[in-house]
């Protein structure tokens, strides 16, 4: 029986579209579902730390060692997504020597470069950091845009001949006996780029080889054909910062504990984490105290973030798995590591396996795990080239640095443009038209915004991860608006409209978690300027009654009558 | 006076050390990303500008300044260069309804383009060192004031102005006075009145030492009226054009020899006083924003506009009260000038002279004159400040009065030059007010 | 010594200039005092009156027919229905030619810059000729410079929105700007002065010029609210008659030219009556003398400087969260300056809801009053006996969903400063 397909990746994170790339690389055909946008699960719920490993050193030295590997081949491979920041793990007084020196020696076993810089050392690095820090240590940590990565993975799947589907849920897994041979989905508009108000289609995708990388979700998709993959998500916040008070990423050094990280991350800076079992990744309680303790806890390394404006805050849900019977209770204490579960060899069911744990800084090792494994089960013989062959966008970033044209831009939009379009920004920002910034926190053009849409469809929000435009610190008040104009090239006046409102909801969602000071002043504005200057919160033309206009005051007498002078 | 016998005419500090050195030796002062945190993105700082109402190469100052500062990593220097086309009014700073500390950024961002950008070869970056520092070529033409006079008059003198240094040649340069007011001082004697509950310590500033000490003398004789002890402490430029032109590293060696001769008038118990609207901004403001040094705060809270500290002090309204000023003044066409609306103070002349019977002050409106100190002295910008002051020009030729009266030097220039009128200051008005117009040396 | 005057008003926006005039109206010594810039620059200029219900009721036709409902506590219960028409009245005086509506109680509906329309009870008179409720065809305008106003699909927003004409778009390049972010002070500077926008072209008619093409039969046109700042009407004028067709302008978001320009309507006005206005400086403390129940002066920080200010009566015109008379911090919300009780859920989770447009407790932020508008304390006792306070500081409405703010400002503004004049010396 001929499958659609030759092999169906469920997930749309950096686990799926990693692996989606990679078979496409190895000339596989493969089609990649994902429930709603890429990175619309954890991936694009995490801090954005690519890490040196120094956060395993001590606890797990395998996972370190991997860390520090696929940093360095990050660097190469996706040089537009990743800012070398360095890292810096930060002993105050009463933190414990003894650690201090373990996490150093840890670091130097691992073949992690880690270099002792004392408090004064440590405070020419980050000025902001608290006065009465002990030390630290340097290490190669760095920033990376998961949206971008992700988006990137997906595009270059795309182009060795990968279908991309998003917005497209799997609402059941075909399984005939004990082989499952495919999946139904249902697509939001219709298959293709997502348009709204488009009419929704159900499919049945048929495929040689299942690979289930929904992470947190892995469970629930196991269900649907019986079977027990026994994912322990784990949710954790993360608050953003309005702007960067640091520019390394600055740890914590010692042994575990929540709230021990901030990270810099493009114009902002992220505060993480916590670690909490929850029932249901799709629905678990988002409270105050989390955000507070972020705060409370992170102002003792960085004093200011007392005082600073947070624009929102965000909680991922980790994947985390260990196999029955380990019996971990407390979920900082599950492993990181990755686990390929084969459904033929554990469950006696052919046609897929499930990918659960891992990290995303490794997530391009896991997926050259899975493909190997996929590989070996379709029979194909084909090298892994992800590590060497750059993401469109990272071909050649030497040409960034060698003092490419503006563009007619001002320099810092021309910056903020290039270092996000990498090596594209020629593609994307050479153009004859005109070139207004349609979204001024994050520095966003109109033709940056095109090319997005040209990607995604009537979906701002894929707009706004390819872009960063609406998450500055206006958090769309400002820009919304002007990003779903651009819209209105392609698309009608209707699909503008709920896609504008789509976009604008989403944005309220995280600020929501961080409405006080500057930022509710922020939503109070927005709020008027949407509701009180332009009434979208009565917009007639969503009202299901018509509006009586004749019943209204027709403007002034003397040009109604004689038909003006 | 011990501190007024060594008027420093003939000092002028710094020459010899005209290299530039890094402006940010720490990281942590430069860093004013925190800054943005205020900022909600309504522009209205946008709206006040008058440099991007009439050119709009300049971006405006939202983006100038959090914008631009946001989107700033550590290691990145590349400011835009349009912000040298900030005139420094510092309109946007009193217009920010979330405080947002926009003219630190500018002069912060525009110290770091200076540095990074700019040629110190170029002729550019002269004109801008020489403009800047108009306190230490001033002292050559007061000492030559009929020679120097003579030669800025003359027409190949400007044109050579414009083609050699870029400077305007449309404009006139400012008349250097025969005697400026320091000298003056000192054949004076110093202060004629001795007040150890009443001290005042002026700060001068150049342009009333070396082209119009007739202000000068009206702030010591008013001053004197009112039973003060007037000091006047050695001084060097408060460095309003040094910010302006993004030259912080000259504008901290001026301030490293204001503050303390400044604060050690404190500690003889005087408050300072200053009769330039940009002096005041810039001790009171400017001063504690951008630098650190011992006692600037204590200076900063401590100087006050010579006419506002009256008006708090002493009961000047009624004073003014009926008053008449006689023959020598007719009405006015007055203009607040940006650094004066900054120190709320945009109200106080005609408020004041509404008191006074014979006189009335027009007020010409909120409108920017254009010429921003050096701003519109640089032949690049002469057509957009003319641009800018268009508004005031027509204002003043509608207002019901041939004088134009304003407390900035600089706008008094470019009042003069746009309507031909002649341009007086405020405390010449109040000294014949309340004084009387006599003009002995007394 | 105190700078003196009867009445002190703190906060220079519309509710602050209204109860400044309203006071210099009746003879008393008005001083305001106006730390930075008001939200008159964020706003578009409309004069709202009540739009809808507070429960969503509406687009609401006559808004005097749903003043009376409105619950105990709010702005208008607490001035009454007559307060409104009266401080309606004032504002119509006080603008003159530069505001329409007044002819009629009804509301307008008024196209805004994203494509809807919304209900007001007055207009600039740069508007008045693009009222959503006049039936005539409309030609609407954009700048593919300014991309906060996409003129054709606002133009089929409005026909979605079942508006009684046909409307059609069009994207021009605004003749004269020539980098893309050009701010719209300078659009308007182009035409203010009708620049040259060729070495020979004025920009009143090179931009008539370019628009002229597009239109068909259209009898008005609809410009985002760009034209002019100085000389509005001398450039609408001109485009009118080169064009031969009324022109208009759709209000648009922050930064706003008809905000603008009723900012300087009303400073004018201000100066005519004799107000005195100290702007740039903040009122940052106050001080009692003996009754603790009695501001006897504030103080001004003049860049550092204490200036004491004295006044018989005060009048508290900061504004909301958006103007900052309203402040916030995790830990609670309050009025900076007097501390008059702002009452507030302990719980800051329960100060939104989760739907962006939902019944959002914090835009209902602000100090309560009594009905002579003094804010009250916890136990509902006045906190001050000569502090009144008016517009967005005041709790209890939300005028954004409400489209009310306009008239809340007017109606509480008028009212304060006619009672505080009233009560001076007494």
């Amino acid at each position: 029986m001929t499958r659609d397909t030759e092999v169906l990746v469920l997930g749309g994170g950096s686990t799926g579209c990693g692996i989606a790339r990679d078979l496409a690389m190895r000339g596989v055909d493969v089609t990649l579902v994902e429930r709603g946008n890429l990175t619309g699960g954890t991936t694009g719920r995490m801090h954005g730390l690519l890490h040196s490993g120094g956060r395993y050193a001590v606890s797990d030295q395998a996972s370190a060692t991997e860390c520090i590997e696929e940093n360095k081949i990050l660097r190469d491979i996706a040089g537009h997504c990743v800012e070398m920041t360095g890292g810096l793990f930060v002993q105050r007084p009463e933190d414990s020597d003894e650690y201090f020196q373990e996490k150093l020696e840890g670091c130097r076993e691992c073949g992690i470069p880690a270099e002792v810089l004392s408090a004064r050392e440590s405070r020419e690095v980050e000025p902001y950091l608290a006065t009465d820090i002990k030390r630290s240590i340097k290490v190669p940590d760095g920033a990376i845009d998961p949206f971008r990565l992700c988006v990137a993975n997906a595009i270059d799947a795309q182009n060795h001949g990968a279908r991309i589907e998003t917005h497209a849920k799997v609402i059941d897994l075909l399984r005939d006996g004990d082989d499952i041979y495919g999946v139904k989905v249902k697509h939001d508009s219709g298959p293709g780029k997502r348009t709204h108000n488009t009419a929704g289609s159900t499919e049945e995708i048929t495929a040689e080889y299942v690979v289930n990388a929904t992470g947190a979700w892995a469970g629930q998709i196991g269900a649907m054909a019986d079977l027990d993959v026994e994912v322990r998500p784990s949710k954790g916040v993360m608050t953003i910062m309005n702007v960067r008070q640091v520019d390394t990423v600055v740890n914590r050094c010692r042994p575990k504990g929540d709230a021990d990280i901030i990270v810099p991350h493009e114009t902002t800076a992220i505060l993480g984490t916590t670690d909490e079992e929850v029932e249901d990744p799709d629905d678990y309680p988002e409270e105050q105290w989390e955000v507070d303790h972020m705060i409370d806890t992170l102002k003792e390394l960085v004093p200011i973030l007392e005082e600073a404006r947070t624009i929102r805050s965000f909680w991922g849900v980790r994947p985390l798995y260990e196999p029955p019977g380990t019996g971990t209770t407390d979920p900082t204490d599950i492993t990181r590591d990755f686990f390929l579960l084969d459904h033929d060899d554990r469950d006696g069911v052919d046609g897929m396996a499930s990918i659960v744990g891992g990290k995303f800084t490794t997530y391009r090792a896991m997926a050259e795990d899975i493909t190997d494994h996929v590989c070996e089960k379709l029979g194909v013989d084909a090298r892994c080239v992800t590590a060497e062959e750059p993401l469109p966008g990272s071909e050649d970033m030497s040409i960034l640095n060698e003092g490419m044209d503006n563009f007619g831009l001002r320099s810092p939009v021309a910056r903020r443009s290039k270092q996000r379009l990498g090596s594209r920004a020629q593609d994307v920002l050479d153009t004859n038209e005109c070139n207004p910034v349609i979204c001024q926190c994050e520095g966003v053009t109109r033709a940056e915004i095109r090319d997005a849409i040209d990607q995604s469809g009537s979906d701002l929000n894929a707009v706004r991860i390819r872009t960063r435009a609406s998450m500055g610190n206006c958090q769309g008040g400002f820009c919304c608006h002007n990003m779903a104009n651009e819209l209105s090239h392609e698309y009608d006046e209707e699909t503008v409209r709920a896609a504008l409102d789509e976009l604008f909801q989403e944005r309220w969602k995280g600020e929501r978690h961080a409405l006080w000071g500057e930022q509710l002043s922020q939503a109070m504005l927005n709020y008027a300027l949407h509701a009180t200057t332009m009434n979208r919160d009565n917009d007639p033309a969503n009202g299901s009654k018509a509006v009586d206009f004749g019943a209204f005051d027709g403007g002034r007498v003397k040009a109604r009558t004689d038909g003006g002078e | 006076m011990s501190d007024a016998e060594q008027p420093t005419d003939s000092h002028i500090p710094g020459t010899e050390e005209f290299e530039p050195v890094d402006v940010f030796p720490e990281a942590n002062e430069m860093d004013l990303r925190p800054g943005a945190d205020n900022c909600y993105k309504c522009s209205t700082c946008d709206t006040n500008c008058p440099v991007a109402e009439v050119d709009d190469d300049f971006p405006g100052p939202k983006f100038q300044g959090p914008e631009q500062w946001r989107l700033k990593r550590q290691d990145d220097y590349d400011i835009d260069e349009s912000v040298m086309k900030c005139s420094n009014c510092l309109r946007c700073d009193s217009a920010c309804p979330s405080s947002v500390p926009l003219s630190q950024m500018h002069n912060t961002a525009r110290a770091e383009y200076v540095e990074k950008h700019m040629s110190k070869y170029s002729r550019e970056y002269w004109r801008n060192r020489m403009l800047a520092n108009y306190r230490r070529l001033a002292p050559l033409g007061a000492m030559f004031p009929r020679t120097a006079n003579f030669m800025t008059s003359l027409p190949f003198t400007g044109f050579l102005g414009e083609k050699i240094l870029g400077i305007a040649g449309d404009r006139d340069f400012p008349t250097f006075a025969t005697e400026t007011f320091r000298k003056w001082w000192t054949k004076r004697g110093g202060a004629k009145v001795s007040n150890p509950d009443k001290r005042v310590a002026y700060f001068h500033g150049c342009y009333s030492n070396f082209n119009t000490p007739e202000v000068a003398k009206a702030l010591v004789r008013v001053y004197e009226h009112f039973g003060y002890e007037i000091m006047v402490p050695e001084q060097s430029c408060s460095g309003t054009p040094m910010f302006a032109n993004g030259m912080l590293d000259d504008a901290r060696r001026a301030a490293e020899t204001n503050v303390p001769e400044l604060a050690a008038a404190i500690d003889d118990g005087a408050d300072i006083i200053a009769s330039c609207s940009s002096c005041s901004m810039s001790l009171r403001q400017e001063y504690p924003e951008l630098f650190d040094i011992e006692d600037i705060e204590r200076v900063s809270a401590n100087t006050w506009d010579a006419i506002e500290y009256l008006r708090v002090h002493e009961d000047l309204e009624g004073a003014l009260e009926g008053a008449t000023v006689g023959e020598e003044f007719d009405d006015f066409a007055y203009h607040a000038p940006c650094h004066a609306r900054n120190q709320g103070l945009d109200g106080q002349t005609v408020e004041l002279l509404g008191l006074v019977d014979d006189v009335d002050a027009y007020d010409v409106g909120d409108s920017c004159s254009g010429i921003s100190g050096t701003y519109g002295w640089k032949a690049e910008n002469y057509e957009t400040s003319m641009k800018i002051g268009e508004e005031m020009f027509e204002h003043m030729e509608h207002a019901p009065a041939d004088t134009g009266l304003t407390e900035c030097p600089t706008c008094s220039m470019q009042m003069g030059h746009g309507t031909g009128y002649e341009i007086r200051h405020t405390l010449e008005v109040l000294e014949a007010a309340l004084v009387g117009s006599e003009t002995g040396d007394a | 010594m105190a700078i003196e005057d009867d009445v002190l008003v703190i906060g220079g926006g519309l509710a602050g200039v209204t109860a400044a005039l309203a006071a210099a109206d009746e003879g008393t010594q008005v001083r305001l005092v106006t730390y930075k810039q008001s939200t008159l620059r964020h706003a578009s200029g409309l004069i709202d009156v009540l739009g809808y219900t507070p429960d969503g009721e509406g687009p609401i036709v006559d808004p005097f027919d749903e003043l009376e409902e409105l619950p105990e506590g709010h702005p208008y219960e607490r001035v009454g229905v007559d307060a409104v028409r009266d401080a309606l009245e004032f504002f119509d005086d006080v603008v003159g030619d530069a505001y329409a509506g007044g002819h009629t109680d009804d509301n307008a509906l008024v196209p805004t810059h994203g494509g809807t329309v919304k209900p007001t009870a007055r207009y600039p008179s740069a508007t008045a000729a693009g009222v959503a409720s006049a039936p005539e065809d409309t030609l609407l305008v954009g700048f593919e410079t300014l991309p906060d106003f996409e003129a054709p699909l606002a133009a089929a927003h409005l026909e979605a929105a079942g508006a009684p004409f046909e409307a059609r778009g069009v994207t021009i390049t605004f003749p004269g700007i020539k980098r893309d972010d050009a701010k719209v002070t300078r659009y308007a500077h182009l035409l203010d002065w009708d620049e040259s926008v060729d070495g020979t072209t004025g920009a009143r008619d090179a931009l008539a010029a370019a628009v002229s093409d597009h239109l068909e039969d259209e009898s008005r046109v609809g410009f985002p609210a760009v034209l002019g700042d100085d000389h509005p009407e001398e450039v609408r004028a001109d485009l009118e008659d080169a064009l031969g067709v009324e022109v208009f302008e759709v209000p648009m978001g922050p930064p706003s030219l008809p905000g603008m320009r009723l900012e300087d309507v009303l400073y004018s006005a201000l100066e005519e009556k004799g107000v005195r206005v100290t702007s740039g400086v903040p009122v940052v403390d106050y001080e009692t003398n003996g009754d603790p129940g009695r501001i006897d002066q504030v103080i001004v920080d003049r860049n550092g400087a204490d200036v004491p200010h004295h006044a018989d009566q005060y009048i508290l015109a900061t504004g909301g969260l958006v103007g900052k008379g309203v402040s916030s911090e995790r830990e609670g919300v309050f009025e900076p300056l007097f501390d008059c009780y702002v009452p507030h859920a302990a719980d800051r989770y329960d100060w939104f809801v989760d739907d962006v447009f939902g019944d959002q407790p914090y835009a209902r932020f602000g100090v309560v009053p009594d009905t002579e508008l003094r804010p009250l304390d916890e136990d509902d006792e006045p906190e001050f006996s000569n502090l009144r306070a008016v517009g967005g500081v005041l709790g209890g409405y939300d005028y954004a969903a409400e489209k009310s703010g306009g008239g809340v400002s007017l109606s509480t503004g008028y009212v304060a400063g006619k009672r505080a004049a009233k009560q001076v010396g007494e």
